[in-house]
């Protein structure tokens, strides 16, 4: 659909008449001209000045005058209106900033537990005091919920704190209780380095031990040995004192005759000497050969009685031979008895020896793996010391933080405390 | 030695050596092969202790031989008779035994000489057999 200016009005043909072309333009002239003055008066209207008028009487053509007349009309309607409007803005204006006030005063107070009273009571601002009001229930509500959770949250917060404290006391004497463990492990690391050692040092004596004990039984073998021989040479040692003694018995019996015989010859001798002498001079050399005799005899007789004492010499020495000999077989046989206990004894030692050796052995192996696992220990526990030492300071931290949290709550309660619900 | 002279057989009882003539003894035995009861052990020149000799010596009916029992005979010597004394009175009477007679120096010591016979025959009366 087309607009059409309602200023805009159709042309006449030319063809019909010139006068009255011209009055009619003159007459168009001047409703342009009215009309121009209508157009500024809307203008202004569209601009938003609704003071501007349209003098009726002044103008000629009364289809715009009527118009004027309108537009004059509407003009003072419109203002009208508009200050009616404009009241009732000022009026609303008003009720709002009072009830946001009153919100705020409230609020600034802190009482919740009473209702916002607007002063207006403008239906239009029904909806905002109601929305007001559910504001302030809602903010009542909020600060109830917020007390509460602050109220929790003071209690969990100094729970939290006991916690965290108490975490952190637990942490530091774990800290402390896993620095002494290190450094015992650090010693018993130590420890079992030397028990290694050491263990390595009994295995190596165990081992020379053995090797001496073995050459100590070899010893007491020899020893045996000799023993056997001893107590063998003592045996034909007595058989040869034994035979001795035998013959220096017979040599006792011979020299007996000897001595008998030549006490004998001596008697003879004496008689002869004696008849000799009986027989005075004739038998002086009967008695000179009877006293040769006699000296024989008694040479013989000395070298008997020489005789006897050696033979009494060597009897006591024969004896005393044999005692020596019986010793002899006695300290061999308790020798052999002695050693068989001492060779009985050292394979007994042997066996304790070798079953050192092998326990000591054990044990070297034992504490090689015993130092080994207490170094992946002491490794262990310096990672735990290190993980514990970054846990005391987490606890630290957290315990602050906790600290700080409970602060906090308490001023949150402190704050909340503050906005009056009841 | 040139002039007479004596033999004698020397034996010792104890520690003692004494004489006696040849004459008196029969022979010279051994103690052992003579019987107990013809040894003449206590004397009054003292008792032997080796007992190793015994001098057979003729008793005093001729018919029984005792045997004196000392240690030693030393043998017989020939000694000139002037060195053969008797006893002087005055040692006789202080002697108990009639049995010695004198005394001889031999080589330069005194011994006494003792009758045999007289020795074993004081024996035999002092105690009986």
């Amino acid at each position: 659909m087309s607009t059409r200016d309602p200023f805009d009005l159709p042309q006449k043909p030319k063809a019909r008449a010139a006068a009255p072309r011209a009055a009619a333009r003159k007459r168009n002239t001047a409703v342009g001209a009215d009309a121009a003055r209508i157009a500024v008066v809307l203008r202004g209207f569209a601009e938003g000045n609704y003071d501007g008028r349209v003098d009726p009487d002044a103008i000629d053509d009364p289809g715009l005058r009527a118009i004027a007349e309108a537009v004059n009309g509407a003009a003072s309607a419109v203002v009208e209106d508009l200050r009616q409007a404009h009241q009732r803005v000022q009026i609303v204006t008003a009720g709002i900033d009072e009830a946001i006030e009153a919100m705020i005063r409230l609020v600034i107070q802190g009482d919740l537990s009473g209702s916002l009273r607007a002063g207006s009571t403008d239906t239009a601002l029904t909806p905002l005091i109601a929305g007001i009001g559910q504001v302030m229930e809602t903010l009542k509500k909020f600060v109830t919920e917020t007390r509460e959770a602050a109220l929790q949250l003071s209690t969990s917060s100094a729970e939290v704190l006991a916690a965290a404290t108490q975490n952190e006391s637990s942490t530091s004497a774990q800290a402390s209780a896993i620095h002494e463990t290190t450094a015992t492990m650090e010693e018993l690391k130590g420890a079992s380095h030397q028990i290694a050692e050491n263990a390595q040092m009994v295995a190596a004596i165990a081992e020379q031990t053995l090797s001496g004990a073995k050459q100590g039984e070899g010893a007491i073998k020899a020893f045996m040995g000799s023993m056997e021989k001893v107590r063998h040479n003592a045996v034909e040692v007595d058989d040869a004192i034994a035979k001795l003694s035998k013959r220096v018995e017979r040599i006792g019996t011979v020299v007996e005759v000897i001595d008998e015989i030549a006490d004998r010859s001596d008697l003879l001798a004496l008689n002869a000497a004696l008849e000799g002498a009986k027989a005075g001079e004739a038998g002086r050399g009967f008695s000179i050969v009877a006293a040769e005799m006699r000296r024989l005899a008694e040479n013989v007789l000395e070298s008997t009685k020489e005789i006897k004492n050696l033979i009494t010499e060597i009897r006591e020495a024969t004896h005393a031979a044999k005692e020596a000999s019986d010793g002899n077989k006695r300290e061999a046989s308790e020798g052999e008895k002695l050693g068989g206990n001492a060779m009985a004894s050292v394979s007994g030692i042997l066996s304790g020896i070798q079953e050192t050796s092998d326990a000591a052995r054990v044990i070297h192996l034992a504490t090689q793996q015993q130092r080994t696992a207490t170094e992946q220990v002491v490794q262990s526990m310096s990672e735990i010391e290190e993980v514990t030492r970054q846990a005391q300071a987490g606890s630290k931290q957290a315990t602050g933080a906790a600290s700080e949290l409970t602060k906090l709550a308490e001023r949150l309660a402190e704050l909340v405390k503050r906005f009056k619900i009841e | 030695m040139t002039g007479p002279a004596s033999e004698l057989i020397l034996f010792q009882v104890g520690p003692r050596t004494f004489a006696a003539v040849v004459h008196d003894a029969i022979r010279i035995g051994s103690v052992r092969d003579v019987p107990p009861e013809e040894l003449v052990l206590e004397t009054a020149l003292g008792t032997p202790s080796a007992c190793a000799r015994g001098i057979v010596v003729a008793s005093h009916d001729e018919a029984v031989e005792l045997t004196l029992v000392v240690d030693q005979v030393l043998g017989t010597r020939s000694v000139p008779e002037e060195q053969v004394q008797p006893l002087p009175a005055f040692a006789a009477a202080c002697l108990t035994s009639g049995a010695v007679t004198g005394f001889v120096l031999l080589d330069g010591d005194p011994l006494l000489l003792v009758d045999l016979p007289t020795l074993v025959r004081e024996r035999a009366t002092a105690v009986p057999a």
